[in-house]
């Protein structure tokens, strides 16, 4: 079954009147969309994330232990996988300021992989040091959008310049990402999302607060962000990058929702890109070593003199960086299915469709959504609600007429 | 009234045996916990850790395991060091909910896990008690014995 798109016109001979197909433009008409199977038992997997989030934006300064150089790449908040590349780059100039042969990285999430392969790119032979591979870091743990300006930083908490830091960041990345879309597997991509409504949306206007969700969280010590306003937005500044919103017309709105708008965003499937990180690395002379951290003197047990530090939310304990506050994020994965070349939004919940599978998002409380909470066990029913909200909005569509 | 003397008396003891070994240092395989401790820890461990970690330990794909590769992740450390992460950022979700005095025993208990032995002594909460104690992967060699002057030729 598609859902909406074109609709054929019949050729029978007692025509009834011919209703035009669409006065929208043909570049802008909305294609055939699979349905999502959307019902609870198709969740088949479900992953808790903390994402690293500090008020003044990521750590990127360095410091000395010892006889050792410490460059810093932590705490990217809801934006590690999008500023990868470009907090890389600027990890990396500091590290070879000191021309070392050999650097050490520390981690392999997101930030810790694409730091190695940008040292390795620059000249220097690099060992990743780390407790866990990538599969397994909280890095995948994420759900894998492009959202470049997600719970990076406290407007009233970021340094005045770390606007020009993050657009730096952020097309520094997306230059890079570019060269891996179109790759076998697609391990870098683009779809369609779709943002559906019940109600219709003013431009500029904050969205209005979904009335199922649950209150807020009391506010827990003096500088906490309360409300969405108060995490810095910075998208702005890369408008000349990505799509714009399109609103749909009637004519051109396949879902049984009133006001639907449509963009196009970029998207990580985590195990290709994963893959082609980790063989990129390994094709270069890369090396592993599993190993933990516990106290920033351990350092100096390290052949290299030269390290960047890429822990995430383990800083928290590694470092004792006691600014680093968890933000969980819990998603579910409804089984893939390759046909579904979309994402929507609707009702506070977002999917995106993956390689690995169909993400699955509730967003209520938008940036405040597990603000200081690390608890990273699955509350199945979350997902599950979340699944019903589809199941729903689906089952609203017209049945297939075979 | 002596029936609570006694084990007063013994309880003190210990603390001190315990406190004494703990002044010089060792090793986790010189039997730093007690097996009482190590019981009491594993009550401790179900309730407040094995909903992560697993009731074997073993953890998930997730879950860092507290056995097998947790001995070389900890190797070249002291127990202070393990006692601050437990007591800072565990459990997840509540950091520093549970007290020293009980992370000790749920320490003994992942000690013991992993097949250290236990002793006479219990394991301490105190972090200079713990700095004494170095975290070995593999039971450190002893020490060779003195070399016997060699026989004289008659």
């Amino acid at each position: 079954m598609g859902l909406g798109g074109c609709a054929a016109a019949g050729s029978a001979p007692a025509p009834a009147p011919v209703k035009m197909i669409s006065s929208v433009s043909i570049e802008d008409r909305v294609p055939p969309l699979a349905p999502i199977r959307a019902h609870p038992d198709r969740l088949f997997d479900f992953k808790v994330c903390i994402r690293p989030f500090r008020r003044q934006g990521p750590r990127l300064d360095t410091e000395v232990i010892g006889d050792t150089l410490v460059v810093h790449n932590y705490g990217h908040g809801g934006s590690g996988w999008s500023l990868s590349w470009g907090s890389a780059d600027m990890a990396v100039q500091k590290a070879m300021s000191v021309s070392p042969k050999e650097i050490a990285v520390i981690g392999c999430g997101i930030i810790g992989l694409t730091s190695a392969i940008t040292a390795q790119r620059a000249g220097a032979h690099v060992t990743i040091y780390t407790r866990d591979m990538l599969p397994r870091t909280r890095s995948v743990r994420a759900n894998g959008s492009w959202t470049p300006d997600s719970r990076i930083a406290l407007t009233s908490a970021a340094p005045a310049n770390f606007g020009e830091t993050w657009e730096q960041m952020a097309r520094m990345s997306w230059k890079t990402l570019r060269t891996y879309l179109g790759l076998p597997g697609d391990p870098v991509a683009f779809s369609d999302h779709y943002g559906l409504s019940d109600t219709p949306r003013v431009a500029g206007q904050p969205r209005a607060p979904d009335p199922n969700a649950a209150p807020l969280p009391p506010r827990t010590w003096e500088g906490a962000p309360t409300q969405n306003s108060d995490f810095a937005r910075y998208n702005d500044r890369i408008r000349d990058l990505v799509p714009q919103t399109q609103v749909l017309t009637d004519d051109n709105n396949p879902f049984p929702v009133k006001y639907v708008t449509r963009t196009s965003g970029l998207f990580f499937n985590f195990n290709e890109y994963g893959y082609l990180l980790m063989s990129q690395f390994f094709g270069a002379g890369g090396k592993v070593e599993m190993r933990d951290f516990h106290t920033p003197a351990e350092l100096s047990t390290l052949r290299e003199k030269v390290v960047i530090n890429c822990p995430g939310y383990a800083a928290r304990d590694w470092w004792k960086d006691r600014d680093m506050v968890p933000v969980r994020g819990q998603t579910g994965w409804l089984i893939p299915q390759p046909e579904v070349n979309y994402g929507l939004s609707y009702r506070s919940v977002q999917t995106l469709s993956k390689s690995d599978g169909i993400m699955v998002i509730a967003l209520e409380n938008g940036d405040m959504k597990g603000y200081n909470d690390s608890n990273e066990s699955v509350r199945r029913a979350e997902s599950e609600q979340a699944v019903r909200v589809l199941e729903e909005l689906y089952s609203r569509f017209p049945t297939n007429p075979i | 009234m002596q029936g609570h003397i006694l084990p007063a008396i013994m309880a003190v003891m210990m603390l001190g045996l315990g406190s004494a070994q703990a002044q010089a240092s060792h090793s986790i395989w010189d039997g730093v916990y007690t097996e009482a401790q190590a019981q009491h820890g594993e009550a401790l461990y179900r309730q407040n850790c094995a909903y992560c970690h697993g009731q074997t330990l073993a953890g998930t794909f997730e879950t860092a395991p507290l056995m097998g590769r947790f001995m070389p992740y900890w190797s070249g450390t002291t127990l202070d060091v393990l006692m601050d992460y437990v007591n800072m950022a565990m459990p997840l979700g509540r950091m520093g909910a549970v007290s020293r005095a009980d992370d000790a025993d749920i320490i003994a208990y992942i000690l013991k896990v992993n097949g250290l032995p236990a002793g006479s002594g219990a394991l301490a909460a105190d972090a200079a008690a713990l700095q004494a104690i170095t975290f070995d992967a593999a039971r450190p060699k002893p020490a060779p014995p003195p070399e016997k002057p060699p026989r004289q030729r008659r």
